[in-house]
């Protein structure tokens, strides 16, 4: 798994590559827990995605948990269709809020 | 660097002291083969090099874990520093460390890298000193330093650093050795741990029971622990109450939530006989508790054996399949999410539920262990696996019908990379 965190105008954009699955997940969380840190609107890159386990999930739900108790925007964009899938049986479309491109998703933090 | 240091050669040396070395070196060798203390088999070894290179005082300096800093763990003749601690790059014992190479320091004074600290510490004069790395291959251990020689002329030469290299470099695989058996033990010990807490999540598991009773279950961990779980029990008025849970994640945190969440079902769940409603108590004592994003998918429900009606709840489960009496398979989709997330995420915290007839049909809830199990040629198992592995097992009993899935599952060393569990719910009317 490969990351990129870029700052936007209105948020921060953390990208993820690659198989997101039990021997990444604990840098993935790392990564997505610092950029909540941030206090801004964290949008999460998720179109380079070809794998997601559930450890992946938890390091997204925990991110998201974080965010919300700060009271910041925390958004998955792009999703690929193998993790779409995979948050859509499990019905954590319901959780997150998806936008189905990065700058549907800036436009919105902004 | 100012001093006089001298990389060790092939000093010629009468066969008297060889004699004695080797004599040393094998002695040493045997009270570390015998010692179950490696402290004071260190402390005994420093006092005998000390005398044997005739020094006035030694010490011998451990790296600790960090590789930053060197801790004093035994001292001989007039050095008593025992306990000290030097930052790992000080003095000329810091040195010797870094470089892993054996320092001969005749005059101190002359050394811009010698700490006067500990003299001043100790009220000894260190005028010359003889260090040599404790180190095996590139595994840095730490060294062992001898100050002041006593005779002669007082000055440490080659031979004296050949000698002490040589028991150095026993020493240091003592110290080596009595890690790795240090970490064994410890190993051993957790792994009794993990197998008792294993067996006290099998014993979480409900008990087979004989035919014709309508449910099966059947879990195999991936590791020694499973972060899966299923449960059945018999309410007073003939229904059956039953679950299969997955937890994110694995290993002794997704094994612990298992637990949590599988006793709530169970003590719950014999007093409230809604799953929906039931799911929805359970995601808020969970949501109380839970850290790190863990959650739990879960299927729920109550099976009436009397009259083949199933009521059903899903949370953010792998879909269950109802087989049909005529061969088609049906899959539930969750309609609400996994629990351990948040409370509020549907109505009135009341997951929705699914009624129907099992109607001569049977009911299969599994782990995605199952679909995303590796087979023999390296492919993965995928629900259409399932379906025709189920489908051309249908004469058998529930019981051999699940074992054939599971079966069909490769659980090699490491070819099982998640928790393989499976139940099935049979109408038998």
């Amino acid at each position: 798994m490969e990351h990129n965190i870029r700052e936007e105008a209105s948020a921060v954009v953390v990208a993820f590559e690659g198989d997101v699955d039990l021997e990444s997940s604990r840098r993935a969380r790392e990564v997505l827990l610092e950029c909540v840190g941030r206090k801004r609107a964290v949008l999460v890159d998720l179109s380079q995605v070809t794998y997601i386990d559930s450890s992946g999930v938890a390091a997204l739900v925990e991110s998201f948990q974080s965010a919300r108790k700060g009271g910041t925007t925390f958004a998955l964009v792009a999703v690929s269709d193998a993790t779409l899938k995979v948050l859509q049986l499990a019905r954590l479309d319901k959780v997150f809020t998806i936008f189905a491109s990065v700058d549907d998703g800036l436009a919105e933090a902004g | 660097m100012t001093g006089e240091t001298t990389t060790p050669s092939l000093a010629a040396d009468g066969g008297e002291s060889i004699a004695a070395h080797l004599e040393l070196l094998a002695d040493m060798g045997r009270d570390f083969a015998a010692s179950l203390d490696i402290d004071a088999t260190l402390a005994r070894a420093l006092e005998r090099i000390t005398a044997h290179l005739d020094g006035e005082g030694g010490a011998l300096f451990l790296l600790d874990e960090t590789g930053e800093t060197l801790r004093c763990e035994a001292s001989s003749g007039i050095s008593e520093i025992t306990g000290l601690t030097l930052n790992s790059g000080t003095g000329i014992v810091g040195r010797c460390v870094q470089g892993n190479v054996g320092e001969m320091v005749r005059d101190v004074a002359k050394d811009s890298d010698f700490f006067s600290g500990v003299d001043a510490e100790t009220g000894v004069t260190t005028r010359s000193i003889l260090c040599a790395p404790m180190s095996v291959k590139d595994e840095r251990i730490g060294a062992i330093e001898i100050i002041n020689k006593r005779g002669g002329d007082g000055l440490f030469d080659a031979a004296d650093l050949n000698v002490l290299q040589s028991l150095s470099t026993s020493a240091a695989l003592a110290v080596l050795n009595a890690r790795m058996a240090a970490a064994l033990v410890e190993q051993e010990r957790i792994k009794r741990e993990l197998e008792l807490a294993a067996e006290i999540q099998r014993s979480l598991l409900p008990p087979a029971q004989p035919a014709p009773f309508p449910i099966q279950g059947i879990n195999h961990p991936a590791r020694t622990v499973s972060g899966d779980f299923y449960d059945f029990f018999t309410l007073a008025d003939g229904r059956v109450c039953f679950n299969l849970g997955d937890v994110s994640g694995k290993g002794m945190n997704a094994a612990l939530l298992m637990a949590k969440t599988a006793s709530l079902f169970r003590c719950l769940g014999k007093t409230l006989h809604d799953p929906g409603r039931l799911l929805g108590l359970i995601n808020a004592e969970i949501c109380e508790t839970v850290t790190r994003g863990m959650f739990v998918t879960m299927a729920a429900g109550i099976f009436d054996p009397a009259t083949g009606r199933m009521r059903l709840a899903n949370a953010g489960h792998e879909p269950p399949l109802h087989h049909t009496r005529d061969g088609a398979f049906k899959a539930l989709e969750a309609e609400a999410p996994p629990l351990g997330i948040s409370t509020g995420l549907v109505a009135d915290d009341v997951y929705p539920e699914t009624e129907f007839d099992l109607d001569g049909g049977t009911l299969y809830i599994f782990t995605d262990g199952v679909t995303e199990g590796y087979l023999e040629d390296g492919s993965t198992f995928e629900v259409e696996g399932l379906k025709a592995t189920l489908a051309q097992n249908g004469a058998l009993t529930l019981s051999d019908r699940l074992e054939a899935v599971v079966g069909r599952v490769k659980r090699g060393e490491d070819a099982l990379r998640d928790d393989l569990t499976i139940l099935g719910v049979e109408d038998v009317r």
